[in-house]
C-alpha cells in the first residue's frame, strides 16, 4: 500500500524535477520517474489482483479530513495498474512526440509537470476511501488535465476547447459534490464505508442519489448527453495527453460507477435499466458520429464515447443480473465491462499514438489530406491496422473477447426473465451488433484513407518511419492486443478477484463454466489463425515461380488518373450519412457559380453533433439571452459595484435580525 | 467425428454446384443452355495456375486480403452445422463468432479494395460496408428470436430444439427463412442488390471491389464468395427443414433444399431487375422488419400474450 503512494509520488516527483531539467532533458527525467514508479506500483497491484486480499492504510490529516483511509482492493488495483502502465507508455511516447515542441513557445516543463500531477491524482482517486479526499483528488485530476488540454494555448481553438473542457468537468464535479454532500449529511461521515448505509437503503432517496452520482461520473466518462466535451478536448490536446485521457482518465468515471456499486449495491432495477439504456445509446451514438468525422483525433474521440458505451452496457448488464438475482448474467456483464476497460485502454492508446505519428510526419489531422502513408510508415501502418481491427471487435484481437463476454450475458438472459428484460436484452444484442458493424465501417474508412491508396494532397518532403521511442509503446500495446485476442484465457486470472467483488458468494461454478467457454473460444480462434497462416502460405506457394507483374491500378480505360481521383473519406461515408440523415444534422454552405463566366464557387458541408446542435446549442442561446437581460447591472463603475455589495450586506443584516 | 468431417467436406464442395445451379437456372429461363454446371471449378482451377498483375499503388493489405477472406469464410464453415448435426466447433454463442469472423473478412476485403487507390473500387467498398450496417443487426435479432424460442445459444442446439418447439415456431421459422433469403441476396451481392454478371461500369458492389485482383487471389475471392452464400443458405435450410435428422435421408433432404435455394436465387436474378442503389437499403430493411416481427411473435407466444 505504501508502495503505491510512493509510486504516485514518484510520478509527481518526475514531473516536478522535469521543471528544473530544461526542455532537452525534461522528457528523460519524467520517463525515469515513470519507470521507477512501476517497480513500486505493479508488484503491489498485481499481488492484490492475484490474491484478492486488499491492502489498507490510514492517514491522519488534521481538520477537516480527519482520518482518511486509503484502500487497495482488487478493483482499485486493476485501475491503478492501468493508470501506472498507461503513464509509463505515454512518458516513453512523449520522448519522441514532444520533440516537435522543443524550442517552441510552449513549455515542455509544464507538460511533464501536469502529466505527473494528473497520473498521481488518478492513482489517489482510485485508492482513497474518504469522500472529501476523493473530491479533492478528482478536482486536481480535472485541473491538471485542463492545463494539458490547453498546452498549445496560443491557438484560439485550443483555448476554446480547454475552457469547454474545464466547464464540463466542473459540471461533473458539481453533480458529484451535490451527491456527496447529500450522502455525507445523511450518513454523518465522509467515509465511504458509512455511505453504504445510506446508499444501500431501498427507496426513492437512494435511487435519486445513485442517479446524481451517475450523472457526475457519466459526464467524466463521456456518456450521453454530456459527452460533448470529448470531441473538442481530444483534438486540441497533444497526442500523449489524448491517449492518457481517452485510455485512462475517462475510465475514472467508470471506476466511480463501479465503486458506487460496491458501496451501495444496485438500489433498484430501474437504475440498472437506466445505466444499460443510456450506455447502449451512447455506444450507438458515438460510433455513428465517428463515421462522419474527418479529423482523425475527433474520430477517435467519438470512438471513446462508443467504447465507454460498450463498457457501460456491460456494467448495466451486470447490474440487471444482480437485480434479478441471475449471477451467470451478472458475471458475464462485469467480466465484459472490466475486460473492455483494459482492452479499450490498449487499442485506443495504440490508435492515438498512431494518429500522433501521422501528425508529427504530416502536420495534419485532416484525413482527407492523407493517403498512401503505408509505403513511408510500414510499422505504424501495421500497428494501426491491429488497433483498428481490435476496436472493431473482430476475432483474433482483444476487442472481440470482451464484446463476446457481454454478448454471452445478453443471450444467456434472453431465454428467461420478464418480457421487459427480454426486450431490453434483445435491444442490447441488436445495439451491440450495430455498434460493431458501424465500427468496421468507420475504421475501414479511417485506416484506408490515412494509410492506403495515393496521397490525396501532394507531399513536399519525404517521410520516414517514426523513432523507436514512439514505436516501442505501440509495439507493446500491439502484442498485448494480439495476446488477449489469441489466448482469451490469459486475461481471466488477473480479473477474477475484481469481478468476484461484485458478485454474491457461490458463483465459482459460473466462473468455471465461463473459463471453459473461453478455452473453447480460444481453441476456435487459434483454428482461425491457423487457417489464415495456411492460406497465406498457399498463396505464396501458388505464386512461386509465376510471373507477377507490377502495373498501375485498373482505371477503366481512363488514362489520366491522378491521386485526386482517390476515393475520399467524405465519399466513403456519404451513403451511410444519407441513411442516418435524421440523426446527424448537416450544415451545408453553398456558393454556386453565377453568370456566364463563373469565377468562384464553393461547397462546404460538415456534420454536427445532434445533442450539441439541438439540445445544448439552444440551451446556450437561451442562457445568453436570459443573462443578457441583466447586462445593465454591469456598468463597469467600481462605485456602483461597492454599492451592490453594501446593499447585499444590508439585506443580509435585516434578514438575520428579523428571522427568529 | 468422421461424419462431421464428411459434412464439412460437403460444405466445402457445395459452392461449386451452388453457383453452377444459379447460372444454369438463369440461362434456362432466358432460353439459353448456359455454362456447364461445374464451370466454377474450371474457372478456379485456371486461375490458381496463373500468375498475377498487381497495382504499384498497393501494399501488404492488398496481398493479405484474399487469403484472410478465404480462411475466414472456411473457418465460418467450421462453425456451421448441417441440419440435424453438430458442427466441428460448437459452443454457446458460436453464432457471434460466426458473424464476427465474416466481419473480419469484410474488413480486410474493404481495406484491400481501398488499397488500390481507385475511386471505382472505393465506391464498392463504401457500399459494401454501408449495407452491412443494416444486415448485421437484423441477423442478430433473427438469431435472438431463434435463441428465444429454443432457449439455447449455439447453432446446433438452437436448431435441434427448434424442431421440438410448439406450433407458433412454424411462423417464426418461416419469417426467419425469408429474412435469411434476403440476407443471402444482400451478402452474396446478387440481384436486386447487386448484379454479379457485369464486370465493369454497371457493377456496383462486390465485383467492383475485386476488379484489380487476378490469378490465385481472384480464385480465393470467387470461392469465398460462393462459400459464404452456401453458408447463409445452409442457415436457411437449418431453419426451414422440419424434423431434420442426421441420417443419409436427412442429408439428401438438405442437399435438395440447398438446390432449391440456388434455383430460387437464379429465378430472382432472371425475373427481377437490379434496384437503384438508393433503393437497396429499403430492400434490406425488409430483413430487419421480418426479424423484428419474428422476435415479437416469439415473445408474444412465449410469455402468453403481453
Amino acid at each position: 500500500m505504501t508502495a503505491l503512494v510512493i509510486g504516485a509520488a514518484l510520478f509527481l516527483l518526475g514531473g516536478v524535477t522535469a521543471i528544473g531539467a530544461g526542455s532537452k532533458r525534461a522528457g528523460f527525467v519524467f520517463a525515469s520517474g515513470a519507470v521507477l514508479a512501476q517497480f513500486f506500483i505493479l508488484p503491489a497491484t498485481l499481488q492484490v489482483l492475484l490474491t484478492g486480499s486488499p491492502a489498507a492504510l490510514a492517514v491522519n490529516f488534521s481538520f477537516p479530513l480527519g482520518t482518511a483511509y486509503l484502500r487497495l482492493d482488487p478493483l482499485a488495483a486493476f485501475f491503478a495498474t492501468l493508470i501506472s502502465f498507461g503513464g509509463l507508455l505515454t512518458a516513453v511516447y512523449s520522448l519522441g512526440y514532444m520533440k516537435m515542441y522543443a524550442g517552441s513557445r510552449y513549455s515542455l516543463a509544464a507538460y511533464y509537470f501536469f502529466m505527473g500531477l494528473l497520473i498521481a491524482a488518478m492513482l489517489l482517486v482510485v485508492i482513497c476511501q474518504n469522500a472529501l479526499l476523493f473530491l479533492i483528488c478528482w478536482e486536481i485530476m480535472s485541473l491538471a488535465s485542463f492545463f494539458l488540454v490547453s498546452f498549445e494555448h496560443e491557438k484560439e481553438e485550443v483555448r476554446r476547447a480547454g475552457l469547454y473542457y474545464l466547464i464540463a468537468m466542473q459540471v461533473s464535479a458539481a453533480f458529484l459534490l451535490a451527491a456527496i454532500v447529500w450522502t455525507a449529511v445523511l450518513a454523518g461521515s465522509l467515509d465511504f464505508a458509512a455511505f453504504g448505509k445510506v446508499l444501500g437503503q431501498p427507496g426513492a432517496q437512494s435511487i435519486g442519489l445513485f442517479l446524481l452520482f451517475f450523472l457526475g461520473f457519466g459526464t467524466k466518462a463521456g456518456l450521453l448527453p454530456l459527452h460533448t466535451w470529448l470531441p473538442l478536448a481530444h483534438p486540441a490536446a497533444p497526442t500523449g495527453v489524448s491517449a492518457i485521457m481517452s485510455g485512462v482518465m475517462i475510465k475514472t468515471g467508470i471506476y466511480g460507477l463501479l465503486r458506487l456499486l460496491l458501496i451501495g449495491g444496485v438500489p433498484n432495477v430501474l437504475v440498472a435499466y437506466v445505466v444499460f439504456g443510456i450506455s447502449l445509446i451512447s455506444g450507438i451514438y458515438g460510433v455513428m458520429n465517428a463515421i462522419v468525422q474527418h479529423d482523425l483525433k475527433k474520430l477517435l474521440a467519438y470512438h471513446s464515447i462508443e467504447n465507454i458505451g460498450i463498457i457501460g452496457t456491460g456494467v448495466g448488464l451486470g447490474m440487471l443480473g444482480l437485480a434479478y438475482g441471475a449471477n451467470a448474467i451478472a458475471l458475464c456483464g462485469f467480466l465484459g465491462a472490466i475486460l473492455h476497460v483494459f482492452n479499450h485502454f490498449t487499442f485506443k492508446s495504440l490508435l492515438f499514438y498512431g494518429a500522433g505519428v501521422i501528425y508529427t510526419k504530416t502536420h495534419t489531422r485532416e484525413i482527407e489530406k492523407l493517403g498512401g502513408l503505408v509505403h513511408a510508415l510500414p510499422a505504424t501502418t501495421a500497428l494501426f491496422l491491429i488497433g483498428s481491427l481490435a476496436i472493431s471487435g473482430l476475432p483474433l484481437f482483444s476487442g472481440f473477447i470482451s464484446e463476446f463476454a457481454i454478448y454471452t450475458g445478453l443471450v444467456r438472459g434472453l431465454s428467461r426473465g420478464s418480457v421487459i428484460l427480454r426486450v431490453a436484452l434483445a435491444c442490447g444484442l441488436v445495439g451491440l451488433a450495430f455498434i460493431g458493424v458501424q465500427a468496421v465501417l468507420c475504421f475501414t474508412k479511417a485506416f484506408s484513407v490515412c494509410f492506403l491508396g495515393l496521397p490525396r494532397t501532394p507531399r513536399d518532403e519525404p517521410i520516414s518511419e517514426a523513432p523507436a521511442s514512439m514505436l516501442a509503446p505501440m509495439f507493446t500495446l500491439g502484442i498485448i492486443i494480439l495476446g488477449i485476442g489469441l489466448v482469451p484465457l490469459l486475461s481471466l486470472p488477473l480479473l477474477k478477484n475484481v469481478i468476484f467483488q461484485f458478485l454474491p458468494a457461490g458463483t465459482a461454478t459460473d466462473w468455471d463454466g465461463l473459463a471453459e467457454l473461453f478455452s473453447r473460444l480460444g481453441l476456435a480462434i487459434a483454428m482461425l489463425g491457423g487457417l489464415i497462416v495456411f492460406f497465406l502460405a498457399l498463396r505464396w506457394l501458388l505464386l512461386k515461380g509465376k510471373p507477377v507483374t507490377i502495373f498501375k491500378t485498373w482505371d477503366c480505360g481512363y488514362q489520366v488518373a491522378s491521386s485526386r481521383m482517390s476515393y475520399t473519406a467524405s465519399s466513403f461515408a456519404a451513403p451511410f450519412l444519407q441513411l442516418m440523415a435524421p440523426f446527424i444534422p448537416q450544415v451545408v454552405k453553398v456558393r454556386s457559380p453565377r453568370g456566364f463566366f463563373p469565377r468562384k464557387a464553393r461547397y462546404e458541408s460538415h456534420a454536427e453533433d445532434f445533442v450539441a446542435f439541438y439540445l445544448l446549442g439552444p440551451l446556450r442561446r437561451f442562457l445568453d439571452w436570459f443573462m443578457g437581460l441583466f447586462t445593465w447591472m454591469q456598468s463597469g463603475q467600481t462605485q456602483q459595484y461597492i454599492l451592490y455589495g453594501l446593499t447585499f450586506l444590508f439585506i443580509l443584516i435585516i434578514w438575520i435580525i428579523f428571522t427568529p | 467425428m468422421m461424419t462431421t468431417a464428411l459434412h464439412f467436406v460437403i460444405l466445402l464442395i457445395a459452392p461449386f454446384l451452388f453457383l453452377g445451379l444459379i447460372n444454369r437456372t438463369k440461362a434456362l429461363w432466358a432460353g439459353r443452355l448456359g455454362p456447364p454446371l461445374l464451370q466454377t471449378v474450371y474457372d478456379v482451377r485456371k486461375l490458381l495456375r496463373k500468375g498475377e498483375v498487381i497495382s504499384k499503388t498497393t501494399s501488404f493489405v492488398f496481398r493479405v486480403g484474399p487469403p484472410v477472406q478465404v480462411a475466414a469464410v472456411i473457418f465460418a464453415a467450421l462453425l456451421m452445422p448441417l441440419p440435424g448435426r453438430t458442427a466441428l466447433f460448437a459452443f454457446p454463442g458460436d453464432f457471434i463468432l460466426f458473424a464476427y469472423t465474416l466481419g473480419l473478412a469484410k474488413f480486410m476485403l474493404v481495406a484491400a479494395a481501398m488499397d488500390t487507390g481507385s475511386s471505382f473500387e472505393g465506391m464498392g467498398a463504401s457500399r459494401e460496408a454501408t449495407f452491412s450496417t443494416i444486415v448485421e443487426p437484423a441477423f442478430f435479432l433473427l438469431l435472438g428470436s431463434l435463441a428465444l424460442i429454443s432457449g439455447e445459444t449455439s447453432f446446433a442446439s438452437i436448431f435441434a430444439l427448434l424442431n421440438d418447439s410448439a406450433g407458433y415456431s412454424l411462423l417464426v421459422k418461416s419469417l426467419c427463412g425469408i429474412a435469411l433469403f434476403i440476407m443471402l441476396l444482400a451478402e452474396g451481392c446478387r440481384v436486386p442488390v447487386d448484379d454479379p454478371n457485369t464486370h465493369l461500369e454497371l457493377t456496383m458492389i462486390h465485383e467492383v471491389m475485386i476488379l484489380d485482383y487476378s490469378g490465385p487471389d481472384l480464385a480465393f475471392l470467387h470461392y469465398a464468395a460462393g462459400l459464404k452464400m452456401v453458408l447463409i443458405a445452409t442457415l436457411a435450410a437449418n431453419v426451414l427443414i422440419p424434423l431434420a435428422s442426421g441420417t443419409v435421408g436427412g442429408l439428401l433432404l438438405y442437399l435438395f433444399v440447398l438446390a432449391l435455394i440456388a434455383v430460387a436465387v437464379g429465378l430472382v436474378e432472371a425475373l427481377v431487375a437490379r434496384s437503384r442503389m438508393t433503393h437497396v437499403p429499403q430492400f434490406i430493411f425488409l430483413m430487419t422488419a421480418l426479424a423484428a416481427t419474428a422476435f415479437a411473435v416469439a415473445l408474444f407466444f412465449l410469455s402468453g400474450g403481453f
